[in-house]
């Protein structure tokens, strides 16, 4: 608790020292991802070619996604382990809709919101109103959407997807500029999320209950109902994810997501961003620029030949290298 | 006798359920009441869990969390099955030297969470996946099999033709734990940093080096029950620990240890293992699939604890709901506890 004690007493070198250390981290990591790039580059001279690049940048879109929600979990002193479950169920749903019963793009869309929103928002009940502990509520809430996506692919999997489908995952949204849709899609939603966590106040409020839940509290935020909402727009952009991602991909089985330890990278990339693991401050630049480091990261493992079982093992090293070299914790005895 | 019967209201709660189930289950579902030992033998199925339960229950009573108990008892299995297969190492030492690796593990964890100031469950979460790619490095394209059949003996052996040794293992292990934790200074002082780190600390006690004990414990029951399933099963896989961790925690929590921690008993814990076990095999035999039963055990984690919150003064964050809903008190301040 000192360094949030020091911090409250000296509001002035708090306001001074904090957007130094933002931009910092996201400096350092895209020099790291140049380096990657640079130095991956020379072994290999097709991973600079522009198709590798934009299959870097499209692949980092699903991970950006969930790496923004997360961020938002997180802010508030909260983990979603789920993300990688309601991702999977949404990608499985849609993906077999759009196929079996030829949904269109424009009806998916809004239901894919709903039902994460749905699945988020029930999440958030349990953190917010039964107190439970967000990781055990997560963790408990990610074998119940595993079991129902299993339940609902019975058995079957995605392979093809509509062509409207595929329009959306891969092709540009706008002709003659050189970006494909999920791209723009990410871009936007960061734009909105960086909007609203610093210059609404329901944005302002997750801040604080990330800092002091008590202290919000006593000055009046609905605390609950802000972490419900937390966790809807957790579940709604976890399911957006799922369906950039069978739009992307064109395939998704019923451990799409949950197999590739979706929720682990995403707090992976949060917590390489440069939001604090302890609550109170999170970086959506930092996040999605994390998102491409990742991708990139895991391409470069690629094209240098290291088997792909290392792939885990990396990211929970890059976790831990994160959180013991990035944040100021907090000193417990 | 008195002291045989449990004297806590959800010890007992935890009896009634175990009663009605078993009965429900022998009355409802035909094939699971299978003659005295045939019913006795359905504990080698879950005892495992049961395993993993007592060494996390020790984790979750300071406090924190292991979430690499899988990847600890895969593993663990792993490096086993490496020792007899390539080396040729006796059975028994390979074993030994497993459980030994398992305790190493968790105490790498204690480290990581101690020393780096990381918080237990993003450091168990990262050794997890980590722990994982090694094993499954290790084991290989094919998994290793057939380890003799003293070494089956462990898993699915009884003894005097009727009691399953691992049946003996886990009630010698759960009241060696019981007495570790009621009658040891060790285990009081972990008691203690659950229930309040701060006063702990400013009591004297070491709480990070209590810590590391305690993640050591964690991960030399995880590799122990990684051995059992070896055992059982008579081949390694080196993610075959996966299955453990959900339902582990499960049992811990629904045997009335705090997820806070600072509150519990093993006692608690072994009747939730009972009956986390009775009902999983049950409904196995019934039919239900493996997705289906463990939905049920992550709906189970999740209504337990709820529960749990319901009814309890130390709630996560406001207090008692109860007394909230009551209106008679002004909303209670909020602790927040990291």
């Amino acid at each position: 608790m000192s360094s949030t004690a020091t911090a409250v007493s000296d509001p002035s070198r708090r306001k001074k020292s904090r957007p130094r250390r933002r931009e910092l981290r996201e400096v350092t990591l895209l020099v790291a991802i140049f380096a990657v790039v640079l130095g991956v580059g020379v072994l290999r001279p097709s991973f600079m070619s522009f198709s590798n690049i934009e299959f870097m940048v499209l692949s980092s879109v699903v991970l950006g996604l969930v790496g923004i929600s997360q961020t938002f979990v997180i802010i508030t002193r909260g983990i979603d382990l789920s993300v990688s479950a309601v991702l999977g169920l949404s990608a499985m749903v849609f993906g077999l809709l759009s196929t079996t019963s030829s949904m269109p793009l424009w009806q998916a869309l809004p239901l894919c919101l709903a039902m994460g929103a749905v699945l988020g928002c029930f999440n958030g009940f349990l953190v917010a109103w039964l107190k439970i502990p967000p990781i055990i509520a997560t963790l408990g809430t990610y074998s119940l959407y595993g079991g129902l996506t299993f339940i609902y692919s019975n058995g079957l999997q995605v392979d093809q997807v509509s062509p409207n489908f595929a329009a959306f995952g891969n092709d540009n949204l706008i002709p003659g500029l050189p970006v494909p849709t999920p791209v723009l899609a990410l871009a936007a939603v960061a734009a909105a999320a960086w909007f609203v966590l610093n210059h609404m106040k329901f944005g302002r409020n997750i801040l604080a209950i990330g800092n002091n839940a008590a202290a919000a509290y006593n000055a009046g935020i609905s605390v609950r109902r802000t972490l419900l909402a937390v966790y809807t727009i957790s579940g709604a952009l976890a399911a957006f994810a799922g369906l950039v991602f069978v739009a992307y991909t064109g395939s998704a089985t019923a451990t799409t997501g949950t197999g590739d330890h979706v929720e682990l990278q995403s707090i992976a990339i949060a917590l390489i961003g440069g939001t604090a693991i302890a609550g109170g401050r999170g970086n959506l630049a930092g996040t999605v620029i994390g998102s491409v480091f990742l991708s990139v990261v895991i391409t470069a493992l690629v094209f240098l030949q290291v088997p792909a079982i290392w792939y885990s093992a990396g990211e929970g090293l890059m976790i831990l290298a994160a959180v013991t070299l990035g944040a100021r914790r907090s000193v417990n005895p | 006798m008195r002291y045989l019967f449990p004297s806590q209201p959800w010890d007992r709660a935890l009896v009634a359920i175990l009663v009605a189930l078993f009965s429900g289950f022998c009355i409802l579902t035909p094939g699971f009441y299978n003659g005295f030992h045939g019913t006795l033998a359905i504990t080698e199925e879950f005892l495992p869990f049961g395993f993993v339960a007592l060494g996390l229950s020790v984790v979750i009573l300071t406090g924190g969390i292991d979430l690499s108990v899988g990847s600890i008892s895969g593993l663990a299995a792993v490096i086993m099955a490496i020792l007899i297969k390539s080396y040729g190492l006796n059975t028994w030492l390979a074993v030994l030297v497993a459980v030994g690796a398992g305790g190493g593990l968790g105490w790498l964890n204690g480290q990581i969470i101690t020393r780096l100031r990381v918080e237990p469950l993003i450091a168990t979460l990262s050794t997890n996946f980590i722990y994982s790619s090694i094993a499954i490095a290790l084991a290989g394209a094919s998994p290793p099999y057939g380890f003799g059949h003293a070494f089956g003996e462990l898993g699915t052996g009884a003894i005097a033709g009727w009691v399953p040794v691992q049946l003996v293992i886990f009630i010698v292990l759960a009241i060696g734990f019981s007495v570790l934790i009621t009658r040891t200074g060790y285990g009081r002082r972990l008691v203690m940093i659950g229930y309040n780190r701060d006063a702990a600390h400013y009591a004297g006690v070491s709480v990070a080096s209590v810590e590391r004990r305690a993640y050591c414990i964690s991960g030399v029951m995880a590799a122990f029950a990684g051995i059992v399933l070896a055992s059982y099963y008579d081949a390694v896989r080196a993610d075959m620990g996966d299955i453990l961790l959900l339902t582990s925690i499960t049992m811990v929590v629904l045997g009335g240890i705090s997820i806070f921690g600072g509150e519990g008993g093993i006692l608690g814990v072994t009747l939730a293992v009972m009956i986390l076990g009775v009902l999983r095999q049950g409904m196995l035999i019934a039919g239900f699939s493996d997705m289906v039963t463990t939905m049920l055990i992550g709906a189970i984690l999740l209504s337990s604890i709820a529960i749990k919150n319901l009814f309890s003064s130390r709630g996560f964050d406001f207090g008692s709901i109860i007394r909230r809903l009551s209106f008679l008190r002004p909303p209670e301040r909020m602790t927040s506890r990291s």
